[in-house]
């Protein structure tokens, strides 16, 4: 034993790579291609005898025990290894709220002891998929679309965009379609919407989608969806319209298109048709068949129209595609990043015992030196803890 | 035992502030503390796979990816498969003639089929097998030849990066010597060196780098076809997201592109005491077995309240409650009622350091605790309720299973004690209702417990540690609804 225990400690156990998103969690071992599982982001609470989603907190009391569940499930049910003394790469969003991270921190860092702990952007990872110098991320997530500027190796913070365009979107909008069809107020839950989606929603071409608009015409074949209580007709028109809120254009300009190429404009002149030429669509959303075509049109019709004509003189729009499937493809940048650099730029766990605070892109701190006398403001405000 | 499918109407409260069932809790007898799931430490055992009970080793479960190699699940309803045989008669050959006569028997053929949805491996076209476990087709990634390249791009340039750091730091220190060495006289590097002895370059990660293609971006799109929107669909034919997840490497859109899928391994685990580092809970390396070879479950080991029957809590008012307590050690054991804020608060006594003690401390070898603040939680106890706990010790005799059968119950002629059995007791009280309890909100009353308990492990030789001790517990009822 004691041999095995030497030969342990010489040789760095394989890190897992830990994407929570807030409707699938994807996690897995780094080096890998695909993550070992995605499962929903939920357990089972016992005390409330439900389905509990780890996004559903309201403190962070109930946010650390949602994740200590969430984490047990993983590495218990599904990947089979033991938490303590193994590195872990975090895929989060750019946006992700401070009071996540740092909870997230302490469940791992205290309660399942890891020895490392690597903080990494989706967006970042998402172009370390491609080997591509510079990339536009746009990432179709569960509630947002987020869409990022990675320009070598750097996310472009000023032009980042963020609009509540994601899966939930077309659920709404799904559900919405089906109780007009239905003349009644069906009240799907939205596993059930979420089948419907995936199985039977498409995104049409801008021609069609004009059409359509228009009225003139005929409508999409219907799908009959068979349910153990009830069976459902799903109308031609929600099968192909549950995404146009996606492309719906107002005069605030928040549609998703309008956002990619706000985008670009914010970003620094010389990098702007480098980035329209290197465009990669992902996230779960993504994968909703003839989505990506129909942004690739909305783009290239929108970039001729007024605002956009003047700022940028892009002509062309390319497409890469991720060595992933959509829903995976920041999980797999987090593989391929923990694997190469073998856990150097991971925060280790007795630095964060010494100073629980984790370095972040809103907080100058870990810049500033420690000369400065904002440190010492700092530490009369409040005694870190 | 508590109870499987109701609610849990007892609640203790766990040293770490939880409130949980008996059932789910741990007794630390090093500690002498009640711990449960949350603030102790899990740990992988081994691996077996739940469905042919076969054990394997980590290292080898590791190598198949925590896949059991002779189970299989179906890719539609997630049951297991079973392996069906077929006779399949060797096709007639017309060329071959008379030729072949003797291999004419009928062979044994195999296929996976789901006894729960008829899905089979015949569905979607994977050929029968000539025996009965294993050799089935195993798919590969599509993406992983285009990560491993990508890998080694990226190994390439970590390894760089940290030669070229190295180098730096090199260049920094270097003392420049009195004596000239042969590379400074002539100028050669030691990379130049090499190259004209003809040896590889010691840089062989350049290679890598230097054959790397990035993701070449393409105008066009995948388009749908002009007329998707009229073909028939058939949702039956397409997966549902539960189906492509199970197979997270392909998560085939169609149906007829599922695959079996190779059973996931489940883990027997092992439960480890944080403060202390002792084991709560070992299984037997069996995967049969139920059995532990440790197991300090808090049922042994801490006495067990369970309510017999008590009156409609109302606001204001003192209703009756019957509850039974049981001894589960196989020591006489002495309780008492206390009410839960008379519980002595456990201080925490500053062991006195031995030299290794000290010697760990100095070599950083202590456990960190910093954990216990973050787990620790202030149980909320209810306030509306008291159980009114009269000041009397109480004594429960010895868990003895030959006891069992006799049936007379010993009378004791108290006002509090109902009845006597072995090591149960069933016990009269009152519970008192504030006034301003709301109606129709949840009747909770919290109760503490003082117990005598005797530590049966053999103490350390040097220091005989005491064997009894007093020790409380709190406790949570659950009394249904206040009345209107």
């Amino acid at each position: 034993m004691a041999l095995y225990e030497g030969i342990a400690l010489i040789q760095e156990k394989q890190a897992v790579v830990l994407d929570l998103g807030t409707d699938y969690t994807k996690f897995g071992f780094t080096g890998e291609a695909a993550p070992r599982c995605i499962i929903p982001s939920e357990y089972w609470c016992t005390s409330e005898r439900r389905f509990k989603r780890v996004y559903d907190y309201n403190n962070e009391e109930e946010l650390y025990d949602n994740l200590v569940h969430m984490l047990h499930l993983l590495y218990f049910r599904h990947v089979l290894v033991n938490p303590k003394e193994r590195k872990v790469v975090v895929v989060e969003s750019l946006l992700s709220p401070t009071m996540f991270r740092e909870t997230l921190a302490k469940v791992l860092f205290l309660h399942y002891e890891v020895s490392g702990v690597m903080w990494a952007d989706s967006a970042r990872l998402c172009a370390l998929t491609l080997g591509a110098p510079v990339a536009l991320v746009v990432s179709l997530g569960a509630r947002d679309a987020e869409v990022v500027a990675v320009v070598h190796g750097c996310p472009v913070l000023q032009a980042i965009q963020s609009q509540p365009l994601g899966a939930r979107a077309i659920h709404d909008e799904l559900a919405r379609l089906l109780d007009r069809d239905n003349g009644t107020e069906l009240h799907l839950p939205d596993h059930v919407l979420e089948d419907i989606k995936v199985r039977a929603c498409f995104v049409p071409g801008r021609a069609r989608a004009l059409q359509l608009a228009g009225g003139g015409a005929p409508a999409a074949r219907a799908a009959p969806y068979t349910r153990a209580e009830r069976s459902l007709s799903v109308s031609g028109a929600a099968r192909e319209l549950a995404a146009e809120p996606l492309f719906a254009r107002d005069n605030e300009m928040a549609s998703l298109p309008d956002a990619v190429l706000q985008c670009i404009a914010l970003c620094p002149i010389d990098a702007r048709r480098e980035l329209a030429e290197n465009v990669l669509v992902t996230g779960g959303t993504a994968a909703l068949p003839g989505l990506r075509a129909r942004l690739a049109q909305e783009l290239r019709h929108l970039v001729t129209l007024p605002p956009y004509r003047d700022r940028l003189r892009v002509s062309k729009f390319k497409f890469h595609t991720a060595p992933a499937h959509d829903n995976a493809a920041a999980w797999v940048g987090g593989a391929l990043c923990g694997a190469a650099d073998g856990g150097a730029r991971a925060l280790a766990r007795d630095a964060f015992a010494r100073e629980r605070r984790l370095a972040d892109w809103p907080s100058l701190l870990h810049t500033t030196p420690r000369t400065h006398p904002h440190w010492d403001e700092l530490a009369e405000a409040e005694p870190l803890g | 035992m508590a109870y499987l499918t109701q609610p849990d109407y007892i609640k203790y409260v766990c040293s770490c502030g939880q409130l949980k069932p008996i059932t789910n809790l741990y007794f630390c007898r090093h500690c002498l503390k009640i711990r449960c799931g949350f603030c102790i430490c899990h740990e992988v055992d081994s691996h077996y796979c739940a469905n042919c009970l076969e054990n394997m080793p980590s290292s080898e479960a590791r190598l198949k990816k925590n896949r059991c190699s002779s189970c299989f699940d179906c890719p539609s309803c997630f049951h297991t498969l079973s392996t069906r045989a077929t006779i399949a008669q060797p096709r007639q050959d017309p060329a071959a003639g008379d030729a072949k006569i003797e291999n004419k028997q009928p062979k044994k053929m195999y296929y996976l089929s789901c006894f729960n949805c008829r899905w089979t491996s015949r569905d979607v076209g994977i050929p029968d097998q000539p025996v009965a476990s294993g050799g089935w087709p195993e798919r590969t990634n599509p993406f992983a030849a285009r990560v491993n390249q990508l890998l080694d791009y990226y190994k390439a340039i970590a390894q760089q990066e940290k030669q070229e750091k190295l180098d730096r730091e090199r260049k920094k220190f270097a003392i420049r010597g009195k004596y000239m060495n042969l590379t400074d006289k002539t100028g050669l590097t030691g990379a130049m060196a090499r190259n004209i002895a003809g040896l590889a370059s010691s840089e062989s990660s350049s290679s890598a780098i230097a054959n790397f293609v990035p993701s070449q971006a393409s105008e066009e799109v995948e388009e749908l076809p002009e007329d998707y929107h009229t073909q028939e669909v058939n949702l039956k034919q397409i997966t549902s997201m539960r189906q492509r997840l199970r197979a997270a490497e392909w998560q085939p859109r169609s149906a007829a592109r599922l695959q079996p899928a190779a059973r996931a391994l489940s883990v027997k685990r092992s439960q480890r005491c944080r403060a202390c580092d002792h084991n709560l809970t070992k299984p037997e390396y069996n995967p049969g077995s139920v059995k532990f070879k440790i197991e300090l479950l808090a049922y042994y080991h801490v006495p067990e309240v369970k309510i017999i029957s008590y009156e409609t809590v109302k606001p204001g008012e003192t209703t009756a409650l019957l509850l039974k307590l049981t001894n589960p050690t196989a020591h006489e054991m002495q309780v008492r009622l206390l009410q839960p804020q008379d519980v002595p608060e456990v201080e925490e006594r500053e062991e006195p350091k031995s030299i290794e003690k000290s010697l760990e401390k100095s070599l950083n070898l202590e456990k960190d605790s910093s954990w216990s603040k973050v787990l620790q939680r202030r149980a909320a106890l209810p306030t509306a309720c008291a159980v009114r706990a009269p000041d009397a010790a109480l004594t429960l005799a010895q868990r003895d299973d030959a006891a069992e059968y006799d049936d007379d119950p010993q009378h004791d002629t108290s006002d509090i004690i109902m009845w006597r059995k072995s090591n149960k007791l069933a016990l009269r009280l009152q519970v008192a209702t504030a006034a301003g309890a709301a109606p129709g909100g949840p009747a909770r009353a919290a109760l503490a417990l003082q117990y005598s308990y005797r530590n049966t492990v053999p103490p350390a030789a040097a220091a005989p540690a005491p064997r009894d001790h007093t020790l409380y517990t709190t406790l949570v009822i659950h009394l249904g609804t206040v009345a209107e």
